[in-house]
C-alpha cells in the first residue's frame, strides 16, 4: 500500500515559490488502476516523481509498505526502485544501444537475477506484450506503441509492488492506446500490480478504476467506479 | 552488460569516435617516433662513449673515484668477479689499472694516463681494435698503444719509445722507457691528449704491484638499467667497494641527455594537451547529450557507480584502441629503423656527418625499440582518460532526474 501524508512540493522561482503539489494525502490500495487527471501544471508528474522517489518532497512524507521514504539515503532510494517501483515514461526512454530484449532483461541484470530467470522472464514478458518476434530490434526499429510496450515489460521485469505511468499514451494512436491499455488491464488484474498513471486521455480514464483529479497541487476530487 | 553498453554507445557514434581515436592515435604515433628516434639517438651516444672508453657501470675500491691514487686501488680475485657476473644484465666485466703519468721523449713532457688492460677481454667491452689507425693492437710485454693525439704532439711513429715517469704503489717510483706498437684514434679529444695503453701485468710491473686493479669495468645487455644492475651490485658487494653508472663518471652526456630530452618532453607534453582535449571534448559531449538517458536510467534503479563505469569503460575503450593501433604501427617502423638507421646527413645536411664523426660519433641514428617507450606513453594516455573521466562520474554524481529529463 502507498499513502502520502500532507505531501508537497515546492519550487522556488526567483521571488516567488510554486506549490507543485499542495499537502496532498492520499492513499492507493494493492491492485488499484489508478488515474492521476488534471490540466498541465495542475501536479500530476511532480506527484508521480515524489511517489516514485525521483523528487525529493518539501514537506509530508510518502509511506510504502510502512516504510517513509524520506528515510531513505538518495542510494537507497535507488536500490528501492528498483527492487518495488516499476517506471513508464511519455517518451518511452528505451536504451537505444540495446535490443528490447535487452533493455528487459537489464533491470533484471541490475537486481543481480541470474541468467536463466532472466531469459525465461524476459520470455514471458515479450510474449506478454506481443512482441516476441521483435525481441532482437532497437527500439528504433521499433514503432512508438511497439516502443511503448517495450517499456511497460521492462517496468514488469523487476516484479515490482506498483507502476508509474507518465502520460503512457501521450505519443501513441488509437489503436496503440488500446492495446496498450488491455495490455496493462490484464496485468493489474493476473499478478494484482498497482497501476498509477499520470494522464489527461480520455482513453485511459475511461479505462480506469479510480480516478483522482488535481488543481493547483491539490486533490480537487477522488472517484471511485 | 557494462560493457556491450559501452562498446554500443562507442558504435552508436561512428564518426565522432573515430574522430577521437584518430587523434589519439596520430598524436601517440608522433610522440613514440620522435622518442624512439631521441632514445636511439642517446642509446647510440652512450654506446659510443661507454664502447670507446668507460663502462656502463663501473667497481672501484672506496673512495677510488674522489680520490684517483693507486693507494685507493683493489685486490680483484676470481670469487669478486663471479659474485658480479652474477648480477642479472651483467654480460661482461674487465680489469684495469689506472695512473697518471708523466710522458717524455726528447725535450718534450706531458701528463698521460696509463692503462693497463687484458687485451682480449678489452674486445668484448670496448671498440679499440677497430680503431687502430697504426700498428698493431696486440701487445706483448712492455709494449704500449699510444693515443693519436700523443702521437701527434710527440711525433711519434711504430717503432719509437717513450719515458713514463711518475709514482708507484706505496711511494714506489714508477718509470720506464716503452716501445710504441701501435696508435689509436679514441674518437674524444680530450682522451687522445691523455691515452697510453699497455698489459696489465706490464702496468702492475711499472707501478711495482703483483696485483692491484683500480677499475673493474661491466657491459650490460642491451635495455637493461643500468641503475638496476647499480643497486643489485651495491646489495652484494661489501663496503669496501664502491659503484658507479656512467652517469657519474660521465655527467657531462647525462647533462647533455637530459637537456636534449627536456626539449622532446615539451614536445610531447604539447601532442598530450592536444590528444587530452580531443578526448575532453568527445566526454563532454558525450556527457551532456546523454543527460537525459543517464536520468532515466537512474529513474529505472541504474546505481550511480554503475552508470560511471559504463563512461569510464567507454573512455578507456577509446583511448586503448588509439594507443593499441599506435604501438601496432610504430613499433615496426622503429624496428625497420633499427635495423636499418637513419643517416644523419639526410637529416641534417651535408657536411654534419663529417662534424659528428669528429666528435667519435657513427653518422647514423638507430631507432630506440624499447618496449618502454610505447608503454610508457600508452599508460600516460590511459591515465589521461581515466582523469578525464572525472568530469562525467562529477556530473552523474549530482545529476537530478528529473531535471535531467525535462525536454
Amino acid at each position: 500500500m502507498i499513502e502520502t501524508k500532507k505531501l508537497s512540493r515546492i519550487y522556488s522561482q526567483g521571488k516567488f515559490d510554486v506549490k507543485a503539489v499542495d499537502e496532498i494525502s492520499s492513499t492507493f490500495k494493492k491492485g488499484e488502476f489508478t488515474s492521476v487527471v488534471g490540466p498541465s501544471g495542475s501536479g500530476k508528474t511532480t506527484f508521480l516523481n515524489c511517489v516514485g522517489g525521483l523528487d525529493k518532497p518539501t514537506g509530508g512524507e510518502v509511506i510504502i509498505d510502512g516504510e517513509s521514504l524520506n528515510k531513505l539515503s538518495s542510494t537507497e532510494i535507488i536500490q528501492y526502485r528498483l527492487k518495488n517501483i516499476g517506471f513508464v515514461f511519455q517518451a518511452y526512454n528505451l536504451i537505444p544501444v540495446l535490443s528490447a530484449r535487452e533493455n528487459i532483461e537489464m533491470i533484471m541484470l541490475l537486481q543481480g537475477a541470474n541468467d536463466k530467470i532472466r531469459r525465461e522472464r524476459t520470455d514471458e514478458l515479450l510474449n506478454q506484450v506481443g512482441l516476441y518476434d521483435m525481441r532482437n530490434r532497437r527500439p528504433s526499429e521499433l514503432s512508438g506503441g511497439q516502443q511503448q510496450r517495450v517499456a511497460v515489460a521492462r517496468a514488469l521485469a523487476s516484479k515490482p509492488k506498483f507502476i508509474l505511468a507518465d502520460e503512457p499514451t501521450a505519443n501513441l494512436d488509437t489503436s496503440s492506446t488500446s492495446n496498450l491499455l488491455d495490455i496493462m488491464n490484464k496485468l493489474n488484474e493476473n499478478e494484482k500490480i498497482t497501476f498509477i498513471f499520470s494522464t489527461h486521455d480520455q482513453r485511459v480514464i475511461d479505462r480506469a478504476r479510480r480516478v483522482l483529479t488535481l488543481e493547483d497541487g491539490k486533490i480537487v476530487s477522488d472517484k471511485k467506479k | 552488460m557494462i560493457f556491450k553498453i559501452a562498446w554500443r554507445n562507442i558504435y552508436r557514434n561512428k564518426k565522432r569516435s573515430l574522430i577521437t581515436i584518430t587523434s589519439i592515435f596520430a598524436a601517440l604515433f608522433l610522440i613514440i617516433f620522435m622518442r624512439a628516434l631521441q632514445f636511439g639517438f642517446y642509446d647510440n651516444l652512450i654506446k659510443t662513449v661507454v664502447e670507446s672508453y668507460a663502462g656502463y657501470v663501473e667497481v672501484h675500491a672506496k673512495g677510488f673515484w674522489d680520490n684517483q691514487n693507486l693507494e685507493n686501488s683493489m685486490v680483484v680475485d676470481n670469487e669478486l668477479i663471479k659474485n658480479i657476473e652474477s648480477v642479472n644484465g651483467v654480460e661482461n666485466t674487465v680489469e684495469r689499472l689506472q695512473s697518471f703519468s708523466l710522458i717524455s721523449t726528447g725535450e718534450k713532457t706531458r701528463g698521460g694516463v696509463i692503462n693497463g688492460v687484458v687485451i682480449e677481454d678489452e674486445q668484448k667491452i670496448t671498440d679499440w681494435n677497430k680503431n687502430i689507425i697504426d700498428g698493431s693492437f696486440q701487445l706483448e710485454r712492455n709494449e704500449i698503444i699510444i693515443a693519436k693525439g700523443i702521437a701527434e704532439y710527440f711525433d711519434l711513429q711504430i717503432g719509437d719509445s717513450l719515458i713514463l715517469y711518475g709514482q708507484g704503489y706505496r711511494g714506489m717510483m714508477a718509470a720506464g722507457k716503452y716501445p710504441v706498437k701501435g696508435i689509436i684514434d679514441l674518437k674524444n679529444p680530450n682522451l687522445n691528449k691523455l691515452g697510453i695503453f699497455m698489459t696489465l701485468e706490464s702496468a702492475r710491473d711499472y707501478v711495482s704491484s703483483d696485483n692491484i686493479s683500480t677499475h673493474i669495468i661491466i657491459d650490460k645487455r642491451q635495455y637493461y638499467s643500468e641503475d638496476k644492475i647499480l643497486n643489485d651490485l651495491e646489495s652484494i658487494l661489501s663496503s669496501d667497494y664502491e659503484v658507479m653508472t656512467w652517469k657519474e663518471t660521465l655527467p657531462e652526456i647525462e647533462q647533455t641527455i637530459t637537456a636534449d630530452s627536456a626539449g622532446g618532453l615539451i614536445m610531447a607534453f604539447i601532442l598530450y594537451i592536444i590528444v587530452v582535449f580531443g578526448m575532453f571534448g568527445t566526454v563532454l559531449m558525450m556527457t551532456e547529450e546523454r543527460k537525459y538517458e543517464f536520468g532515466v536510467l537512474i529513474s529505472i534503479g541504474m546505481s550511480r557507480i554503475r552508470l560511471f563505469s559504463i563512461i569510464l569503460v567507454e573512455t578507456v575503450i577509446l583511448s586503448m584502441i588509439g594507443v593499441v593501433l599506435a604501438i601496432l604501427v610504430t613499433y615496426p617502423i622503429s624496428y625497420y629503423f633499427y635495423l636499418n638507421p637513419i643517416n644523419i646527413v639526410t637529416l641534417m645536411g651535408e657536411g654534419a656527418d663529417v662534424m659528428i664523426e669528429e666528435f667519435g660519433f657513427d653518422p647514423v641514428v638507430p631507432f630506440s625499440i624499447s618496449l618502454d617507450i610505447p608503454f610508457s606513453h600508452a599508460l600516460i594516455i590511459f591515465t589521461f582518460s581515466l582523469l578525464i573521466s572525472v568530469y562525467p562520474a562529477i556530473r552523474i554524481f549530482r545529476l537530478n532526474p528529473v531535471k535531467s529529463m525535462k525536454i
